[in-house]
């Protein structure tokens, strides 16, 4: 495969800083905000239609790429949600989990009903009957065209670079490698590596555009074993999986801080919500500007 | 979601306001070209300082903060270092200028054209957005991710994909490659020499080879999709059919390859099939490339299943187990005292039997007889007398593509809008088993469908 099917487009130096949405005077905070809300949105949206993890994440992956460099998609333009929904989309038609436009945009409806962006994940299936929130044919179809357009742009920016390699079953093989299931500890440490690499999605350093799998998989046992009390090999073992000490340094701690990040975007934000339209994006920027009195 | 509709609604004026933020856009973007080719540059250093690094002594510590290296984000040990690619939007279909059109197939049209800065040539294929329900086609989605994963010598070189000034000019930018073998075959005096049947065989099964051990089917084998350069080398294209194996059990379309390449278990209407299928259309292809001619010119399904019948002789318990319990197969009856058997080695009378047995084999009725891609390389007929033709050896043929407009000659691949819906309660094949009174005759036996 090109050139390895373990291998991921990653973005370059360049491409990282600055955005687009930077370039149209976003403040990255805010840009930061909404890029999270919008993964997360994307992985309740992926809960809820009863998708695999790994779809799931490959949304998250191009959804997040969407927004990447000077010539990606700028929040001016584009509303997190819709470039969640398409990215979504588009990830479950390459999978043998196609689901509907239509499922989809229910899924979205649903969701939006939620008062808040962050959503407590027990809550995400507590809640009302769903079929409640089925969009009306007429509804349907205005946001039907809209997915499709958003589509079109998002195959447009990734240049149809959808492929994403992910580091869940190169996590367990790993493992396995390291011996690790026959350590009582073992269960316990795979979950909390699968959980850091579930939480690498979010992660505002956009962690799986800059690090390969075999990266991601390696920090998030080296972090787990830590946690859990497993005493690793005596060696620099990270090196077998073609990880090297300075960047496992900077994945631990990058994945250290998702933790807190999520804990002042919740903060931060409260009752309120996450502007994930443009005209949201729009009507905070402006009361942001009226509250700093510049304008 | 008010944002939803209202982006639909307002397009227009959006539009506009696009039109206006994206020429403010552009200046300052220009200003950030300078700042942004400088960091390329710096990376590129970078990755070259990467390449360039000798592997140091294991025993070698480095401090954990890495202030000891210039560059600290890369180890001093050589680990393994993927070569990935980035990304980045779609370039302008402008910068391709046409030169001639090849052929109209049935998913996207295909032209050779010619890259305006580097002067290369390289062959267009634009994709047939077909407005249903779906938005962006998902059979151009699959061919388009299956290329860019798929790099093979044997397979074609998918470049990248640029769009027009509308969102639905997308156009696949390929290698071009002056010959598909069916062209070549219809505009040849000779069949191919046995030594080059052997080369060009064992090119496509090493392409194919390649993508079963990626669990991708091709699922449209045939001699128009497959390519030829001057030098000799074989390259497999359109993968409008291609997909992954899916997880097991779950429903497949059997309407795909054409029919005259489709093996008998899609005919029979298997569900759960495999890379086997194509195994199947590699035998075809080895029988038409001898015989210069498709050799299972069927014209419907019940037809197609008579001349595979009458060429590889009647299925039974013993020799296809499960035969019997496929959805179709009720449908036949199938004389079970006529002695037929398979009748390849009498029809193929030139072939060697090395050469015989192999054929014989890829067009084995029971998909499980199959050898895979990978035995049927290391089966003797690639390696007794003559000796495949290296490909640089081959005769170099005047190219079709690259002066004028193609014909075609065979039924196309199914498409994707004939396809039943599974469990949709459309799968009716009472147009091509039911209903039909008529007994279709096959050589030495007859097929009745009733
Ligand atoms: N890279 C290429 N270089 C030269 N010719 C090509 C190339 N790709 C395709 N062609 C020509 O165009 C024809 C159609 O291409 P392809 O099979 O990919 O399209 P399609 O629309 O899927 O066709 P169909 O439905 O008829 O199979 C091929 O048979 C071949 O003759
Ligand atoms: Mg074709």
């Amino acid at each position: 495969m090109r050139p390895s099917p373990l291998a991921n487009p990653l973005a370059t130096v360049a491409q990282i800083r600055p955005s687009s949405s930077q370039i149209d005077n976003i403040p990255s905070d805010l840009e930061d905000s909404v890029r999270f809300a919008g993964a997360r949105l994307t992985q309740a949206a992926g809960i809820l239609l009863r998708l695999p993890q790994e779809v799931v994440a490959q949304a998250i992956v191009i959804f997040t790429r969407f927004w990447v460099g000077q010539e990606g998609g700028s929040l001016v333009q584009f509303g997190a949600e819709q470039v969640s929904q398409a990215s979504l989309y588009l990830a479950t038609k390459l999978s043998a989990y196609p689901k509907s436009a239509k499922s989809v945009i229910n899924v979205y409806a649903y969701l939006d009903s939620f008062p808040s962006t962050f959503i407590d994940p027990e809550e995400l299936h507590r809640k009302k009957d769903p079929k409640e929130y089925y969009v009306s044919e007429g509804t349907y179809q205005t946001r039907r065209d809209a997915l499709f357009k958003v589509e079109q742009y998002v195959l447009k920016v990734l240049g149809f670079q959808l492929h994403v390699s992910l580091p869940y079953t190169l996590c367990i093989t790993y493992l396995q490698a390291l011996d690790v299931f026959r350590h009582p500890l073992g269960r316990e440490l795979a979950k909390r590596a699968n959980a850091h690499l579930n939480s690498a999605l979010l992660s505002p350093q956009l962690l799986y555009l800059t690090h390969q799998p075999s990266q991601l998989a390696t920090a998030a046992i080296y972090l787990a074993a830590k946690e859990v009390g497993v005493k690793m090999p005596d060696v620099d073992w990270w090196e077998v999986f073609d990880t090297d000490r300075e960047e496992l340094g900077f994945l631990v701690v990058g994945l250290l801080s998702v933790e807190s990040f999520a804990m002042k975007e919740k903060e931060k934000w409260g009752e309120a919500r996450v502007p994930m339209t443009v005209d949201a994006v729009e009507a905070e920027l402006q009361k942001r500007s009226t509250s700093s009195g510049v304008e | 979601m008010a944002g939803a509709s209202r982006w639909a609604d307002e397009e227009g004026d959006r539009a506009e306001k696009d039109r206006r933020k994206k020429e403010k856009e552009e200046k300052k973007r220009a200003k950030l070209a300078k700042q942004q080719a400088e960091e390329e540059a710096k990376a590129r250093a970078e990755q070259r300082v990467q390449r360039s690094d000798e592997r140091p002594s294991k025993k070698r510590k480095l401090s954990p903060d890495g202030e000891e290296d210039a560059q600290p984000q890369f180890g001093e040990r050589k680990l393994l270092r993927f070569e990935a690619p980035g990304w980045g939007p779609c370039r302008h279909t402008s910068n391709f200028e046409t030169l001639n059109h090849i052929e109209e197939g049935s998913y996207g049209w295909v032209s050779r054209a010619k890259a305006i800065s580097t002067g290369e040539v390289v062959a267009l294929k634009k994709i047939k957005m077909d407005y249903n329900q779906d938005g962006f086609p998902i059979t151009a989605l699959r061919e388009i991710s299956i290329l860019q994963q798929a790099r093979h010598a044997n397979i074609v070189d998918l470049r990248e994909i640029v769009m027009g000034n509308g969102l639905d000019d997308v156009v696949m930018v390929m290698e071009f490659i002056e010959h598909d073998l069916k062209t070549l075959e219809e505009d040849m005096f000779d069949p191919f020499k046995p030594s080059e049947v052997k080369t060009l065989l064992r090119q496509l099964g090493s392409a194919v080879g390649f993508l079963h051990e990626n669990h991708i089917m091709h699922r449209d084998l045939k001699t128009s999709n497959i390519l030829l350069n001057n030098r000799g080398q074989l390259k497999l294209a359109d993968f409008g059919m291609a997909r992954h194996v899916p997880p097991p059990h779950a429903p497949l379309t059997q309407l795909v390859v054409t029919l005259w390449y489709r093996a008998p278990e899609l005919l029979l209407g298997a569900e759960d099939y495999g890379p086997e299928i194509d195994m199947w259309s590699i035998g075809c292809i080895f029988g038409e490339l001898l015989s210069k001619e498709p050799i299972l010119q069927g014209k419907d399904e019940v037809d197609e299943l008579s001349k595979i019948f009458a060429l590889c002789g009647l299925p039974n318990d013993k020799t296809w187990p499960g035969f019997y319990r496929l959805p179709n197969a009720k449908a036949l009856k199938i004389p079970r005292d006529t002695k037929s058997g398979s009748v390849i080695r009498s029809k193929f009378t030139f072939l060697t039997n090395a050469g015989a047995e192999l054929l014989t084999s890829l067009l084995s009725l029971n998909p499980a007889g199959r050898p895979t891609a990978k035995q049927m390389l290391q089966h003797p007929y690639f390696t007794e007398n003559p000796r495949p033709m290296p490909p640089e050896m081959f005769p170099s043929f005047p190219s079709k593509a690259g002066q004028e407009k193609r014909r075609k000659h065979s039924p196309n691949a199914p498409r994707r809008g004939d396809a039943p819906k599974i469990g949709g309660g459309e799968l009716d094949f009472s147009s091509i088993f039911a209903g039909r009174e008529e007994e279709q005759k096959g050589a030495g036996f007859q097929l009745r469908i009733g």
